[in-house]
């Protein structure tokens, strides 16, 4: 029993002091395809947001939700299928992103088990340079979203989604995905809201990556 | 038997039909449609079909499904990709199905309440479906160029004016309000720029990779030749080849040298060009391509120049400029490159600043503050002229690029108005874009004549 102890004390010790790395986050090609349409929106971040390397996570941190089920607000999408979410194709081309319904529309990643998160990268669209509205992302480990809530990003000023308002700020989607840090947040579920963009009213998902750990 | 009781006696597509060819006795016809459209009436809709809802079909259908009075019954598309996508979008925004074709043929023979038809297509297929559903009797809307071939674009007005159904082409900037004001306030009504003698223009967009597709969604290669492509390839990838499209001088330079020959009222007397395959491996039409036109302005020349890049960055984007004596308009889709110059130097300008100031204070105008000259005291550039004082539109377009050309072709069809680009106005118009490829080729100035504007 003392040697179980033991054990599961080194465990959990090297866990909690695993040493941090920076997080790496793949870059597929730039590709910007047509003619782009302007971004009119306030509250704009242009740059391409916190470079990976600046965000350190544990060494035996991963995307845990890679191949894990995705539900949605819009069960049967426009285009494409919920899988593409956590398929890990990250590529702008026609047949690799989900196309959701106009006006607010929410996905769901179940990681199917406990896991602590420490960055989720977001890939909406980007063969054309958009913004999406009323972005927000939000942990829990109730499915329904209905407690123990932690929102990790919000730039919806005016509280469009009803979820509250929040101070983040507009950015424009590129290739290098959007990175936003996680505080080492504790969640079973992944949620991200947006409510149509810059360029037409639909919501797009090409992947979400959680990076995290499970036991 | 009240107004609204004949209404409903008469079929609804009769009762289009019935309108549109009352044409000039519309002045009666009209307050039935008003008070047909005002309750509501489903008589009073539009059936309409989309043929072609790949990207530029998708482009517009998010303009077609913010127009009211339109009811969606057919979509037609060989990639089933496609057309899933555009049923789904559909059936979401409408609440009901609407039927899915792969065959034009096999649409119109099932489809026989249609009304008009919305083609996108591309290019090489633009003549045979417009002929086709011109034929059949439907009105038609199809994009831009009209063909990849002039033979091709002829035959359309040709069949627009056999059926005597409306043929609106996709040159949508005729019905921009922002460009209509330009050439009715501006240029026509006040005058602003003085004599035009130059033009200006450019689409410059930046370097990509060609297309790609999803291997769960590939066409077998029996039907993609059944439909005139060779490939996967040349199916995603067809404006770039000379069998298909008329490449980018067609693809872009086509909104553009439309506005050139809209602007001063005719086509252009002659035509030479440059260009190359020199960037892609891939690719057959010409990825850069530089033109000059010369105009016969009635006793003087204006000359045009238009220049189309996809080897470049997208730097400095897409405009049309038109350079006068004593102003200059810079006009684009993108009101950020959209600016109005007035030359202060010209022997009449003390005459002249009165009209601008006027045109400012009516409203006509709006006025910019002109950026200052950063002064160095250790320099004296005596070559530099003073910025010209710049002025902006008054006027704003807060609806999608191409729905007011959309609406004027529904609003043509029951007989409220005039098609802003029918047919025969965009073939003359398009017969000098036409041109250009084979002015490269031919390494020569190529004259119009008038027969080559002859339907």
């Amino acid at each position: 029993m003392k040697k179980i102890l033991i054990t599961l004390l080194l465990i959990t010790s090297a866990s909690l002091y695993a040493a941090d790395v920076p997080l790496k986050v793949p870059h597929p090609k730039p590709r910007l395809i047509g003619t782009q349409v302007a971004v009119n929106i306030g509250n704009l971040d242009r740059s391409d947001g916190l470079p990976a390397e600046s965000i350190k996570v544990p060494e035996n941190a991963k995307n845990i939700a890679l191949n894990k089920p995705v539900t949605s607000s819009d069960p049967a999408p426009i285009i494409g299928e919920l899988e593409l979410v956590t398929d890990g194709e990250i590529d702008a081309e026609e047949g690799y992103y989900v196309e959701l319904d106009v006006n607010q529309q929410w996905v769901q990643i179940d990681l199917e088990k406990p896991s602590t998160i420490y960055a989720i990268v977001v890939w909406h669209f980007y063969s054309q340079a958009r913004a999406y509205k009323d972005v927000v992302i939000q942990i829990s480990d109730d499915p329904e979203f209905k407690k123990d809530v932690t929102t990790v990003f919000n730039n919806d000023e005016d509280n469009t989604a009803k979820l509250g308002k929040g101070d983040d700020k507009h950015y424009i989607d590129t290739h290098k995905g959007r990175i936003f840090p996680v505080k080492a947040v504790k969640g079973r579920y992944v949620r991200l809201y947006s409510s149509g963009n810059t360029a037409n009213q639909n919501n797009h998902y090409i992947e979400v990556q959680v990076i995290g750990t499970q036991q | 038997m009240d107004e609204t009781k004949k209404l409903s006696s008469l079929s609804r597509r009769d009762f289009l039909i019935k309108s549109s060819v009352l044409g000039a006795g519309l002045s009666i016809g009209l307050p039935k449609i008003a008070r047909a459209q005002a309750a509501g009436s489903p008589a009073n809709e539009l059936n309409i079909a989309l043929i072609g809802v790949g990207e530029q079909g998708r482009v517009l259908m998010g303009s077609l499904l913010n127009i009211p009075g339109l009811r969606f019954r057919a979509v037609c598309d060989i990639w089933e990709y496609y057309r899933s996508a555009a049923k789904n979008r559909i059936k979401k925004a409408k609440g009901y199905d609407v039927a899915t074709y792969e065959d034009i043929d096999e649409m119109l023979a099932q489809e026989k309440d249609l009304d008009a038809a919305v083609i996108a297509t591309p290019d090489f297929w633009h003549s045979p479906h417009s002929v086709k559903c011109l034929n059949a009797g439907l009105n038609v809307y199809c994009e831009k160029m009209m063909s990849n071939t002039v033979e091709g674009a002829r035959a359309m007005v040709q069949a627009m004016q056999s059926s005597g159904k409306l043929l609106q082409i996709g040159h949508q900037r005729r019905s921009n309000p922002r460009y209509r004001y330009v050439l009715d306030q501006l240029i026509k009504k006040n005058g602003i720029i003085g004599k035009l003698t130059a033009i200006n223009g450019q689409w410059n967009r930046s370097v990509s990779e060609d297309l790609n597709w999803p291997k769960k969604h590939v066409i077998d290669e029996a039907k993609l030749q059944k439909y005139g492509f060779e490939n996967m390839h040349q199916f995603r990838n067809w404006r770039w080849f000379k069998k298909l499209s008329g490449g980018m001088i067609s693809d872009l330079g086509a909104h553009q040298i439309d506005i050139f020959n809209w602007y001063t009222g005719r086509h252009p007397a002659s035509v030479m060009a440059v260009g190359g395959v020199d960037y892609y491996k891939t690719h057959e039409h010409y990825d850069n391509v530089m033109s000059f036109y010369e105009y016969d302005m009635g006793g003087y020349f204006a000359r045009a120049f238009y220049q189309v890049q996809t080897t470049t960055t997208s730097g400095g984007g897409f405009f049309e400029t038109f350079m006068g004596d004593e102003g200059t308009i810079v006009i684009s889709e993108n009101p950020a490159h959209t600016k109005i110059y007035r030359e202060d130097r010209t022997a009449s300008i003390a005459e002249r600043m009165k009209v601008w100031d006027k045109l400012t204070s009516d409203g006509i105008l709006r006025a910019v503050e002109t950026p200052a000259a950063e002064k160095d005291p250790t320099i004296v550039d005596v070559r530099e002229s003073a910025p010209a004082a710049m002025f902006d539109l008054p006027i704003v377009l807060n609806k999608a690029i191409h729905q007011p050309h959309l609406e004027n072709f529904f609003d043509a069809i029951r007989g409220k108005t005039k098609l802003t680009c029918d047919g025969k106005e965009a073939f003359e118009s398009e017969v000098p874009i036409y041109a250009v490829n084979p002015a490269v080729e031919a390494q020569t100035k190529v004259f119009f004549k008038e027969d080559d504007f002859k339907i």
